[in-house]
């Protein structure tokens, strides 16, 4: 028995430390082209092939991010202080959009009459960028927090509005039947068949929605911010020729725009879709 | 209760002509009440008539700026940064895209390379272009270019990976050559995923020229105008762009290569899944 066992936790473990160093081969080779850009463009730079006022080496980036980050420093030490206040609109705007997008997605997708009036004057709002806006909203608010969450939130209503229209819509007509066959009220087929059945499609419109506010957040900033946040930290940087300060912005909204997804969304799925994924089948397939 | 009413009510079948007419009248009944209703408020004072000017006053604007020409040349100018910024990302992201379905030289280097790029809001890059390449249209263009490109990429790879290696085989055994395959097989092949990947980078692509060009402000195009209009405080303008930029909008991504998507999918009869 004992060797048995002793043979088969080596076995085990001779996976495991394989699967790491697969995995850690893996990362090296997915970061190796990027290490090789970046050494490339300080070499660039270094050799003196690229202006460094324009094209500044990555190494000068990263030594203003310290810089930036620096909170002790008075002149500088702003970075957290931009990104604190474009998480703050962000997530805001997405908030309202969808406490509006939600219940608006349901009532459409589940009234067929009004779909069909309210469609067409959605489908033309729907390519519409939100940042078009921002010049009447500046006009009726000037710059500032009011114009930009607007625009954020314009940028994140339609895409979670669209997919919870789409995710009530396709809910199955007959898992419906028969639930109610078998004598559910409204409320037992809103919340047992109509929710579960609708949550993936829904989960991808907040997903979308949560990066069509991100990303409309930076033009948004830079067309009306006032002092802060990274649109506007990227844009006044222009100003100043400082083009190291606009890379720290690109690789923060970047990495954020990442952070929000793999943090809040994979969590939040795992809670809902994962744990109802038997239940999103129900009367679809069959 | 509404839910009651149209999920299980029978399926009533009625006369195909007057659905027809019917779905061609709904969504011009629909958007026409809604600016009705914005017009009749506007005149009647119940809403504020300098910010929401009624739409008869912005056709009238709209209609006075077309007269002087000036229109034109925002609709043309912005057209022509779409089409090249278009072409640009079809041309280098379908180059790419083979690169990485068909190589593995090509997925080593710009997989990873996407994945650290595509985060990052197309917009973020207008300021160093700005300062890279100057206010001129090349930054506009350049701008579509990055919104549409990942898009073309990502689909022409999802078409290269769809397709069965079957092909290939039958091919290489009737003595094919690689150009052989490449024209042969690999770009009809894709075609149809290309095609959704220019409808849908279009879309992306339309939202960032916008964008771009009210930051990048240089001298033309529908989003510089709603912009420069907004210091001038001239609502009709900035409503009658609005409303332009959301009828071409609906028009490229929906009539034109929507319409060309379609054909392609009845022609070959695929249908790409997204």
């Amino acid at each position: 028995m004992t060797p048995d066992v002793a043979e088969g936790s080596a076995l085990l473990k001779e996976r495991v430390t394989f699967a790491l160093f697969d995995r850690a081969a893996r990362t090296v080779k997915f970061l190796l082209p990027i290490a090789a850009l970046l050494l490339v463009w300080e070499g660039a730079v270094r050799a003196g092939l690229a202006e460094s006022n324009i094209l500044p080496a990555p190494s000068m980036v990263i030594a203003r991010a310290i810089e930036l980050l620096d909170v002790t420093n008075p002149a500088g030490g702003m970075l957290l202080t931009h990104i604190a206040t474009s998480l703050y609109r962000a997530l805001s705007a997405f908030a309202f959009a969808v406490l509006v997008a939600i219940p608006l997605g349901f009532l459409l997708g589940l009234s067929g009459t009004v779909y069909r009036w309210v469609s067409p004057v959605i489908s033309l709002l729907l390519p519409l960028p939100a940042v078009a806006w921002t010049p009447i909203l500046l006009v009726a608010f000037g710059q500032g927090d009011v114009t930009i969450i607007t625009v954020c939130f314009l940028g994140a209503v339609f895409p979670v509005l669209y997919s919870t229209i789409q995710g009530v819509r396709s809910v199955s007509r007959q898992s419906v039947w028969v639930v109610r066959s078998m004598g559910a009220n409204f409320g037992d087929i809103f919340v047992r068949v109509m929710l579960p059945a609708t949550l993936p499609a829904l989960m991808s419109g907040l997903k979308l929605g949560m990066a069509h506010a991100w990303r409309t957040l930076v033009a948004a900033e830079m067309l009306a911010a006032l002092s802060s946040g990274l649109g506007y930290m990227i844009f006044a940087a222009r100003s100043y020729m400082d083009v190291p300060t606009m890379f720290v912005g690109i690789v923060c909204l970047a990495v954020i725009g990442m952070l929000i997804e793999h943090f809040l969304f994979v969590p939040l799925e795992n809670a809902t879709t994962r744990k109802w994924e038997g239940a999103i089948h129900v009367g679809g397939r069959r | 209760m509404s839910a009651d009413a149209t999920i299980l009510a029978p399926v009533r079948s009625r006369p195909d002509i007057r659905r027809l007419s019917l779905s061609i009248a709904r969504p011009l009944i629909s958007i026409g009440t809604v600016f009705l209703v914005w017009e009749v408020a506007a005149r009647a004072g119940w809403i504020n008539a300098f910010l929401f000017p009624p739409p008869s006053a912005i056709a009238a604007t709209l209609w006075q700026e077309l007269l002087s020409g000036e229109l034109l040349q925002h609709i043309g100018r912005s057209l022509y940064r779409l089409l090249t910024g278009m072409a640009l990302a079809v041309v280098f992201g379908t180059l790419i895209g083979i690169a990485i379905g068909m190589t593995a030289w090509g997925r080593a280097i710009f997989k990873p390379l996407i994945s650290a790029f595509m985060p990052v809001p197309t917009l973020a890059w207008t300021p160093v272009l700005l300062l890279l390449v100057g206010i001129n249209d090349r930054t506009t263009i350049i701008v579509v270019f990055i919104a549409a490109a990942f898009e073309v990429i990502y689909t022409v790879v999802s078409g290269i990976e769809g397709m069965s290696v079957r092909l290939f085989w039958v091919a290489r055994s009737m003595g094919a050559s690689r150009q052989q395959i490449f024209w042969k097989i690999i770009l009809p092949g894709i075609m149809p995923y290309l095609i959704t990947g220019i409808r849908l980078g279009s879309g992306y692509a339309w939202r960032a020229l916008i964008a771009a060009e009210m930051l990048a402000a240089s001298s033309y195009g529908l989003g510089f105008m709603i912009f420069d209009a907004s210091e001038y405080m001239t609502m009709e303008v900035i409503y009658g762009g609005i409303l332009l930029i959301a009828i071409f909008g609906y028009v490229i991504e929906n009539v034109i290569v929507g319409r060309l998507e379609a054909a392609t999918v009845e022609k070959w009869g695929v249908q790409v899944a997204r």
